[in-house]
């Protein structure tokens, strides 16, 4: 007699599960993402003519996408390192804090923190009459709230910085002190010290780069993330550049109908954009998992 | 020689390890040992700055809250009230708690509907022999910006006749929560699972039992955490809920983003303290899990 072990199969619910999901999520907004790309090129919406691509070259030979576009990816850039070089120092001088101390519970805090409630509480610290302004005029650093540097809305996103920084700065913390127990860096440091490298060398030829290349996954999903922010710019950020998810938002909410499809240009190109740093972000999981 | 059989030599401890003291008492052991001491002194004080800046946050929201007036250049309100704490309380004429009833119900029924889906919809994935992109397709929603999106899928949801309705912000939240929940369920659904289930199967075991008697206990902890934090998906969304709302639906982010408009700071602050409320519980009953959450 023939035995043949069953292949597990995907039963009835699963099925419907599956169709639902393609159904309510995935067909969407394949649909929209659609919609919104014939609605830029004239064959959709209230405003189609026939085929043009006026909108998007209006768009592309202004300079408001590229100068939003440029304020997004460099904010995302700058907090990603930020953030990594903080989250490293942290892990690297605090290891033993964070694993059994109380440090270890409270950089779970600023985790707790929605970008909306974050982005208010950055403004109520770093405005002109925030807590910090009262604390330099106390230490007669500054005369009042006009000598204090613009560090809310300003030409430098620098508000939109640090709120993204302190959000994200104590997660790389938690997850470089992670990956330093889950991949034995101690080890390989050894290694390399009785190999004869230096203190020094074995950081950072070692460890360092050990850390970075299990974390750069984590690292391409936060620059998506922070690419894609809206709360924290909206309340921190200025009328003008504006990053990609508020301008598009602007684009859209105006009276004037003309602008809506400058508005799908806008989120073509982010989502475009996005879709391709997720594709490379998958890419390396599945090479470090097959590694 | 396995690296993992390699003994750390005493010279070399790991980064922020305790160190053992010198020893001998010659000038060069006593130099060391101060050094370690101020080393041991400056980690120390840098571990309580930065304790201190993680705590801020809510501390600062918590004094907001109370503040009736806090005028500059003052470090501390100058008159302390608790008005809008009694208001949460006031059911019939407060706006917040209803704004707070809805919310809970808005993030209940979509971290209810995207669970269960997303737990069947990744065990289909995980089977899949395209597996690969069907997780791309369930990421891209997730890591993509609900704004961008939201604006995209505004139309179709005002020729459905959904926008500005409940239902139509639960179902775009949905789509959001459920891709969070198929790449969470993505990796539960794995080789071993699979075994359990072709060991059901040759048994005889039919779909209901083995769905009641084997995945579903075994699944009871994931299932838990995932309906957390798609609950928190939910809870802490303002841009979708806006587009797709419209203002009809109100919820506690947009209650902080009104409050501020209004400069109401103390009620945008009680409004924080609520939105900051559910994960601060996840990471009182269990941080580990709150981690792998977030």
């Amino acid at each position: 007699m023939k035995i043949s072990a069953p292949r597990s199969s995907t039963s009835r619910p699963e099925r419907a599960a599956f169709a639902l999901f393609l159904l309510a999520a995935v067909l969407p907004i394949a649909a929209s993402l659609g919609y919104a790309l014939l609605y830029t090129i004239g064959l959709a919406g209230l405003l189609s003519t026939g085929f043009s691509l006026h909108s998007w070259t209006k768009m592309f030979a202004a300079g408001e996408l590229w100068t939003s576009f440029g304020l997004s990816v460099a904010v995302a850039a700058v907090v990603v390192v930020l953030a990594t070089a903080g989250g490293l120092v942290l892990s690297l001088t605090l290891r033993g804090s964070i694993e059994s101390g109380p440090l270890g519970t409270f950089l779970y805090l600023p985790l707790a923190l929605p970008y909306t409630v974050a982005g208010f509480v950055t403004y109520q610290l770093l405005a002109p009459t925030g807590l910090f302004s009262r604390l330099a005029f106390r230490l007669g650093w500054v005369a009042g709230p006009a000598d204090f540097p613009a560090l809310t809305n300003d030409r430098f996103a620098l508000g939109i910085l640090v709120a993204h920084t302190a959000l994200a700065l104590p997660f790389m913390a938690l997850l470089f002190t992670q990956l330093q127990a889950s991949e034995r860096v101690d080890r390989y440091a050894a290694l390399a010290r009785s190999l004869g490298a230096t203190p020094g060398q074995a950081l950072r030829r070692v460890v360092v780069p050990m850390l970075l290349t299990r974390a750069a996954t984590p690292m391409l999903l936060l620059f998506v993330v922070v690419l894609g922010s809206y709360e924290i710019p909206l309340l921190l950020g200025r009328q003008a550049p504006q990053m990609l998810s508020v301008l598009t938002y602007r684009k859209w909410q105006r009276f004037d109908i003309l602008q809506k499809p400058e508005a799908f240009v806008v989120a073509l190109v982010y989502t475009a954009f996005a879709l391709a740093v997720l594709a490379l972000a998958l890419r390396r999981t599945r090479a470090e998992g097959s590694g | 020689m396995s690296i993992s059989r390699l003994e750390r030599p005493p010279s070399c401890p790991s980064p922020g390890s305790n160190l053992p003291p010198p020893r001998g008492k010659g000038p060069f052991a006593q130099a060391i040992g101060q050094a370690r001491r101020i080393g041991a002194i400056s980690r120390g004080a840098l571990a309580a700055g930065v304790c201190a800046l993680c705590a801020l946050p809510i501390a600062l929201l918590a004094l907001l809250s109370l503040a009736a007036r806090w005028p500059y250049p003052e470090i501390w309100p100058g008159e302390i009230r608790l008005d809008p704490w009694r208001e949460l309380l006031d059911f019939q004429h407060g706006g917040l708690p209803r704004v707070l009833g809805a919310s809970i119900l808005l993030s209940t029924v979509v971290a209810l509907v995207s669970t269960a889906l997303s737990y069947l919809a990744a065990k289909r994935i995980a089977a899949h022999p395209a597996r690969a992109r069907l997780s791309l397709l369930a990421y891209a929603p997730y890591v993509m910006s609900p704004v961008v999106l939201g604006v995209c899928l505004l139309y179709l949801y005002l020729k459905l006749g959904l926008a500005g309705t409940f239902p139509g912000v639960v179902l775009a939240q949905t789509i959001f929560a459920t891709s969070f929940g198929v790449v969470f369920f993505l990796g539960f659904w794995n080789e071993e699972k699979r075994a359990l289930e072709d060991l059901v199967r040759t048994l005889g075991g039919t779909t209901w039992q083995l769905y009641s008697r084997v995945l579903l206990p075994i699944s009871r902890g994931p299932l838990g955490l995932c309906a957390f934090q798609t609950f928190l998906i939910s809870w802490f969304q303002y841009g979708l809920t806006v587009l797709i709302g419209g203002g009809a639906v109100q919820t506690l982010p947009m209650k902080v983003f009104d409050y501020v408009n209004e400069a109401n700071l103390s009620y945008a602050a009680l409004a924080s303290l609520l939105l900051v409320l559910p994960p601060l519980l996840l990471l009182w009953v269990n941080k580990r899990l709150f981690f792998r959450i977030v």
